[in-house]
């Protein structure tokens, strides 16, 4: 393919998928409004629109219109840096996710991702780990105790956890040999006697709930919301935020959402590969937004049912219960996959 | 088994299980401009002031209502009715309804009834001086609301002011200390006090 056309596709690519990827996060923060309501008995946003469906966009439009307010003492360029560097790494980690098999359209190759790197899987951790600067760096530089707090926590959870998180993903590598999603994902393609899914989890169910619980503490939603703990620090790291720039934060804690969630259903629910080969007329994409979709509502579901844990518990869960589970996973993985290759 | 069902977690997933099913429970939010709820006929909303079905104003200028009302907002003015030598009306009335307390003691306290709650509860305006109510704005809340200020009245057991005397009606109404002096005095079970007790404060006297 000529080098013009290449540039044309990928750039079409990176639209749509940027695209969808804010459209599912305008509509994540509906989701979970909606959802937490009906289970605390509760309607939710229901004035916007026939059932309050365009509560996104208002609350978009109104976020846009606020006084940008920066507190006196902060530092003004960290101030103004910290949103990007958060939301930048959320966002161009959906480079690598497969969101589709190679497809045909309008005499163009597409190959289902935006760029199919060998070392998909590190790039991702590579970037995501950048977040915790942005984090941290908006903590430091609010000059509020709060925020500074919230910052600091944030930064001691994400390291604890993407420890855990890292050796919990090892066990899939192992299983499917390459670090490249795509490759991950068609490892996963086919059935064990016709109807269950060649997929990971069913290999790998210790990694896959350690991978969750690790997932749910990376993006510090409940119950491990620690930095973010609204009763003792008012709202985090970004309490001194506001307008465009709480927003930039905002999107960068949901599109991080999305993004685990999109990792969590390629590398142990097949990806877009379909359960069964009698599905395989639905297109991979459906698939793939629909095991995305699933996790994220758990996400809210387990937002709806569990209280915080202290913030010693959540290092202590993190470092003697996840990381050696993990860990022992990893060691029974590897002698597992040693012997049935001999 | 303690020991498995720390590992299954059985007990976090039965918390998931019961938030899940709670999900398919009817709801229970009332969407409030749009649907309100029945607000019952003794409801203490707004203050009115009534009219006879012959249109003349109920309010006899007694001033009752003013030293009855405990955050001293009623201010009535009364005078004679021109003409009518011995008949007296309020010439102006005044209710400041950002002091009022909403106990209803005023409308007890009418020897004919011409004072009435409604059920009309959103009150705010942007205007403070919007909700220093004088004698126009009560008499119009009075015909508007109709209905409701003599829904209340029937409810509190007092008169409904329509002349056709009901069973009851009337039991619940505020004794002024004085006025029933005249009448014979206040009995003493009437206040909650027995006769030993009335004679202790009389030998204390």
């Amino acid at each position: 393919m000529e080098i013009g056309s290449m540039v044309a596709v990928t750039l079409v690519q990176i639209a749509v998928v940027m695209g969808v990827v804010l459209l599912t996060v305008a509509y994540m923060t509906y989701a979970e409004r909606k959802v937490l309501s009906f289970m605390q008995d509760r309607l939710g946003p229901m004035e916007v629109g026939p059932w309050g469906l365009l509560q996104p966009i208002a609350d978009g439009l109104k976020l846009f219109f606020k006084e940008d307010i920066i507190p006196s003492g902060a530092n003004k360029i960290i101030f103004a840096v910290a949103p990007i560097i958060c939301l930048v790494p959320a966002l161009i980690g959906f480079a690598v996710i497969p969101y589709n098999g190679s497809f045909t359209l309008f005499g163009l190759e597409g190959g289902g991702v935006i760029s199919d790197l060998n070392v998909g899987l590190l790039y991702i951790f590579a970037v995501a780990g950048m977040g915790a600067y942005g984090v941290i760096l908006g903590g430091w530089a609010s000059n509020s105790k709060y925020a500074f707090l919230g910052g600091l926590r944030s930064a001691a959870q994400i390291i604890s956890y993407e420890l855990a998180m890292g050796f919990s993903i090892v066990g899939v590598l192992l299983l499917s040999g390459s670090l490249s999603l795509v490759t991950v994902t068609e490892a996963q393609a086919g059935t064990w006697f016709g109807f269950i899914p060649q997929w990971n989890i069913f290999l790998q169910p210790v990694a896959f709930v350690a991978y969750v619980i690790a997932a749910v503490a990376e993006t510090n939603r409940l119950p491990f919301d620690m930095p973010e703990a609204e009763s003792e620090l008012v709202a985090g790291f970004f309490t001194e935020y506001s307008g465009m720039r709480f927003s930039l934060f905002f999107l960068a804690e949901y599109g991080n959402m999305i993004l685990v969630s999109c990792l969590a259903s390629i590398l142990f629910l097949g990806g877009y590969k379909a359960p069964l080969p009698i599905l395989e007329f639905i297109p991979g994409f459906v698939w793939l937004a629909l095991k995305t979709w699933a996790l994220l509502f758990f996400f809210i579901w387990i937002r709806g049912t569990y209280p915080r844990v202290r913030f010693d518990q959540l290092m202590k869960f993190g470092w003697k219960v996840l990381i050696p589970v993990t860990l022992a996973n990893l060691l029974v993985t590897a002698l597992g996959v040693y012997i049935y290759n001999n | 088994m303690g020991l498995i069902r720390n590992i299954f977690m059985t007990e976090l997933l039965m918390g998931l299980k019961i938030v899940f099913m709670q999900m398919f429970k009817p709801t229970i939010t009332l969407q409030y401009p749009h649907v309100k709820h029945p607000i019952p006929d003794g409801y203490r909303g707004l203050m009115s002031l009534l009219r006879y079905e012959d249109g003349t104003e109920r309010c006899v200028g007694c001033s009752l209502c003013e030293a009855a009302c405990p955050s001293n907002c009623i201010k009535v003015v009364s005078d004679e009715v021109p003409g009518q030598p011995l008949v007296r009306y309020a010439r102006e009335y005044y209710l400041d309804i950002t002091r009022c307390i909403f106990c209803g003691f005023c409308t007890e306290a009418c020897p004919v009834d011409a004072l009435a709650m409604t059920k009309v509860y959103e009150a705010a305006v942007y205007d403070r001086r919007d909700l220093m109510f004088d004698k126009a704005k009560l008499y119009e809340l009075g015909e508007r609301y109709l209905e409701d200020g003599k829904a209340y009245l029937t409810h509190h057991r007092m008169d409904d002011g329509t002349l056709h005397p009901v069973e009851g009606l009337g039991d619940n109404r505020y004794h002024f200390p004085a006025v029933d002096a005249e009448h014979g005095g206040v009995q003493p079970e009437q206040i909650g006090l027995t006769a030993e007790a009335l004679e202790v404060e009389e030998t204390t006297r």
